[in-house]
């Protein structure tokens, strides 16, 4: 066995299972993340502005989409 | 729910503490790259002493841009952003004041011992143990810190940004720990615990993610916080930012052995490593588009407002470094970029491209909110972002066209591969002195400019009054919508239960024999089907798993943990477990006499191997340049290994017998007397200082601890050995016209020197598939 692993016979199989390990972690977060829900997402992308924030004297004042 | 609310207000000295560091130890650590870049151009900068050599500054460069500058800028980011976000103090006032000035501590501490030579030896690990001591006690008061903070929130959900802290507090501890681990044999000396090919895949593996989990994910988690706020809308996906998130922080542990492509490494490592780095593409385009799509809308702003500038472009420089780091981890990319400037040019790319400017644009942005005062100069600050980007242009562009005249130079050979086009590793040297000049012109406007925010931090906190910053929450917050899991809960869970039983079974099926390959592929498919079935008749468990996840930090954590930790069990216990003496190759390395171990242990401390790899790749190039390709055994004892990351001058893993005792010292007195046009410093302070070998019973005792086969020795017989070897080359040194005392250090070092490349053969079988040279 160590010497499959040492003498690289493993390396086609090692892509492969990184390949397909990889793919289902993507797979599975992806599809868990477009199952979030919208009222969810809305609240979550909103955290940080529950804080007020003071101004910084300097910045142009612009209509702000979150505040 | 209680109506009745209470004002908190925020620990927001402790911010700007950590922030006034950052612009402090950002200018010495830009200071003395720009002085180290000077040295390779001037080697009169070195001023013929061992404290300002280039090789004793680096080191302090590295780590003093690493853990001091981007530490520092984290910290601060961290404790502003994270307060806001869970809506409580800081658990500690103590814990956070203990944690600043115990960073401090160490810098400082890091700062008086590196440049005297203290140094275990090992990339961004150099430090020596007792201040490692102080950085693990320092974070883990840090995390506790952090983590008490979190159970005291009023706010149940855990936004993005948090996810990234967590990432960073659990990875870096492990990483830490592991590539720390070491023997004493002295208050200032140890050995790490690994050697050979295991030492040089767990530093990599530390090295590696230190990029990911120290400057990446925590500067991350930064940008998701403060470019909202800056651009004054949402992140621009939330769903793309969760998919950032785990795909990043699974994905980025595993690619650490493509620092070691085409070396000794076995080749599945280096695929693997190849592989997920490739994939790392895509989580990392996924975040910086998102960084970038959050400024829609205010793109108008960019053209005035300096903060929106430094995102802008800090985004848009992780996504040039962040594209550039995969495409070097391809294998026949790397065998030309790889110990060239190439390397130095797409790490610069993301430290001052990506943390510089982010660290800027945080600075500005929270300058004058923690002082209530107008920033000084809109204009200076404004002025700094244009002398940085040029100054970041002018450094990466030299280091892309010197790397990639090196790579070219190096790997070039006529006569149908038979014969180097350029012998002489000088004609490269000289080839790139005028890209050498050049990055220490991009690095000084970098320098300036960095020093412009210094001067406008000083005028803006200049008679300005601290405030902190204050929110008022309920008393008694409300419960949250979704109920917490506790810490069974979240284990024992359909989709964590099945994702670990597939995972035993997926790495029963590679790495076992063969039935228990049978065993482990039914097993995984059985796995597969049971889940899908799960899924399709509780799919609703499964939701509702993870929505409760969200909102519970310690078991989020525990699953964070799990992540990083598979990735790199995969790549480090078979290695650990196999790379014993029988796995070699067909050599096996010869271990050191008492005099050479002392003369290594100088070559480690004089930083040589900052300069010179000690590893023959599996490249024809190499091959023709330094010898036959370096094996798994002829390395097999050194703790640490000193494969190398960069060649400012030639490979040594052949060096030993190959010129006379007498051209070492000369060399190592006046490299110019020997190769002229060398920038290499002179290293003349070893032909006067005098070999301490109190110590080195000991460190002998350790390496035999550490398994190296050293036959039982009294420590008089130690001194004895190495003093009768140190005699004979004075001796003959002395034949050769020169007179160095035998107790001299650079008789120790020259001993070294004249091993390098010795071994014994093995009787072992050799790969079937033939030689491993490939071009």
């Amino acid at each position: 066995m160590l010497e499959r692993l040492f003498l690289s016979h493993a390396t086609a199989l090692a892509t492969i299972a990184a390949f397909a390990v990889a793919s289902s972690i993507f797979i599975a977060v992806a599809w868990r993340a477009l199952r979030m829900r919208p009222n969810q997402l809305d609240r979550f992308s909103r955290l940080p502005f529950e804080t007020p924030t003071p101004a910084c004297h300097h910045e142009p004042k612009s209509e702000s989409a979150a505040d | 729910m209680s109506n009745e609310k209470i004002t908190i207000e925020f620990n927001d000295k402790i911010v700007r503490q950590f922030l006034l560091a950052c612009a402090v130890w950002g200018a010495v650590a830009m200071l003395v790259g720009v002085l180290i870049a000077s040295q390779l151009n001037f080697w009169q900068l070195n001023f013929n002493t061992s404290w300002l050599t280039w090789s004793r500054l680096r080191p302090l460069h590295t780590n003093a841009g690493i853990f001091a500058f981007v530490g520092n800028m984290i910290f601060a980011g961290i404790y502003y952003s994270t307060q806001r976000l869970v809506k409580a103090r800081l658990a500690s006032d103590f814990l956070s004041q203990l944690h600043f000035w115990g960073w401090q501590a160490i810098i400082v501490a890091a700062a008086a011992t590196l440049p005297f030579g203290l140094t275990q030896g090992k990339e961004y690990a150099e430090l020596i143990w007792p201040i490692n001591l102080m950085v693990v006690i320092v974070w883990v008061v840090f995390g506790i810190n952090f983590f008490w903070t979190l159970a005291r929130r009023n706010e149940p959900s855990l936004y993005v940004a948090i996810w990234f802290y967590i990432a960073t507090i659990v990875t870096i501890a492990m990483l830490y720990i592991v590539n720390h681990l070491s023997i004493p044999t002295s208050f200032t000396h140890s050995y790490p615990v690994f050697g050979g090919v295991q030492d040089a895949l767990v530093q990599w593996w530390y090295g590696h993610n230190a990029v990911a989990f120290f400057l990446t994910t925590p500067v991350l988690g930064i940008m998701y916080y403060f470019v909202p706020k800056a651009a004054e809308r949402p992140v621009y996906s939330y769903r793309l930012s969760v998919v950032h998130f785990w795909s990043l922080v699974f994905v980025y542990i595993w690619a650490g052995p493509h620092h070691l492509l085409n070396t000794a490494l076995p080749n599945w490592l280096q695929t693997l490593g190849m592989t997920f780095s490739l994939m790392l593409w895509a989580p990392s385009w996924g975040g910086m588009l998102n960084g970038l799509l959050t400024l829609r809308g205010a793109w108008d702003k960019v053209r005035t407002d300096p903060v929106l500038k430094f995102f802008a472009a800090g985004i848009t420089f992780y996504g040039m470094a962040t594209f550039e780091g995969p495409l070097l981890a391809i294998r026949s990319v790397n065998a030309l970029a790889h110990y060239t400037d190439w390397i130095i040019g797409h790490v610069h790319s993301g430290t001052l491209g990506w943390n510089g400017f982010m660290a800027a644009g945080m600075i500005y942005w929270l300058l004058p909110r923690l002082w209530n005062k107008p920033l000084h100069s809109v204009a200076l600050a404004n002025l700094h972002f244009w002398i940085g980007l040029v100054g970041i242009l002018l450094y990466i562009s030299a280091m892309w066209t010197s790397g990639i005249t090196q790579g070219l130079m190096l790997n070039g050979t006529t006569d149908n591969g038979t014969v180097l086009a350029y012998p002489n590793f000088l004609d490269t040297v000289n080839a790139i002195r005028p890209m050498m000049l050049m990055r220490v012109i991009g690095g000084g406007l970098y320098l300036a400019g960095w020093l412009l925010l210094a001067y406008n931090l000083v005028r803006t906190v200049r008679g300005a009054r601290p405030v902190n910053g204050t929110i008022e929450v309920f008393a008694a917050e409300a419960a949250p919508e979704t109920k917490p899991l506790g810490l069974a809960g979240s284990i024992f869970n359909p989709p964590v239960l099945f994702s670990i039983f597939a995972f035993l079974f997926a790495s029963v099926w590679m790495f076992g024999g063969d039935v228990l390959k049978i065993v482990g592929i039914v097993g995984a498919m059985v796995c597969v089907a049971l889940a899908y079935l799960h899924y399709e008749s509780r799919g609703k468990r499964w939701a509702e798993w993870y929505d409760r996840l969200l909102v519970t930090a310690l078991p989020f954590t525990l699953l964070t943990l799990i992540a990083v930790v598979a990735g790199g069990l995969i790549q480090i216990i078979p290695t650990v477990v196999a790379n014993q003496a029988a796995n070699v190759e067909d050599r096996r390395q010869i271990p050191y006499t008492p005099l050479e171990l002392a003369g290594r242990d100088l070559y480690i401390s004089d930083g040589c191997y900052l300069c010179h790899s000690q590893m023959i790749r599996t490249l024809v190039p190499d091959v023709l340049r330094y010898g036959d390709y370096s094996r798994l055994g002829e390395s097999i004892y050194d703790h640490p290994f000193q494969w190398g990351s960069k060649r400012n001058g030639p490979d040594l893993a052949r060096i030993g017998g190959k010129y006379p005792n007498i051209w070492h010292l000369r060399h190592l007195q006046d490299p110019r007397s020997i190769s002229a046009g060398s920038n290499m410093p002179n290293f003349q302070w070893l032909l006067t200082d005098t070999l301490d070998l109190s110590n080195l019973p000991r460190r002998i005792a350790v390496q035999r601890e550490l398994g190296v086969p050293y036959a039982a020795m009294t420590d008089a017989e130690v001194l004895g050995k190495a003093r009768a070897q140190a005699a004979a080359i004075s001796e003959d040194l002395r034949a050769a016209g020169a007179q160095v005392a035998p107790d001299k250090e650079v008789i120790a070092l020259i001993a070294y020197l004249q091993e390098l490349g010795k071994f014994e053969p093995v009787k072992q079988a050799v790969p079937e598939t033939g030689s491993r040279l490939s071009d």
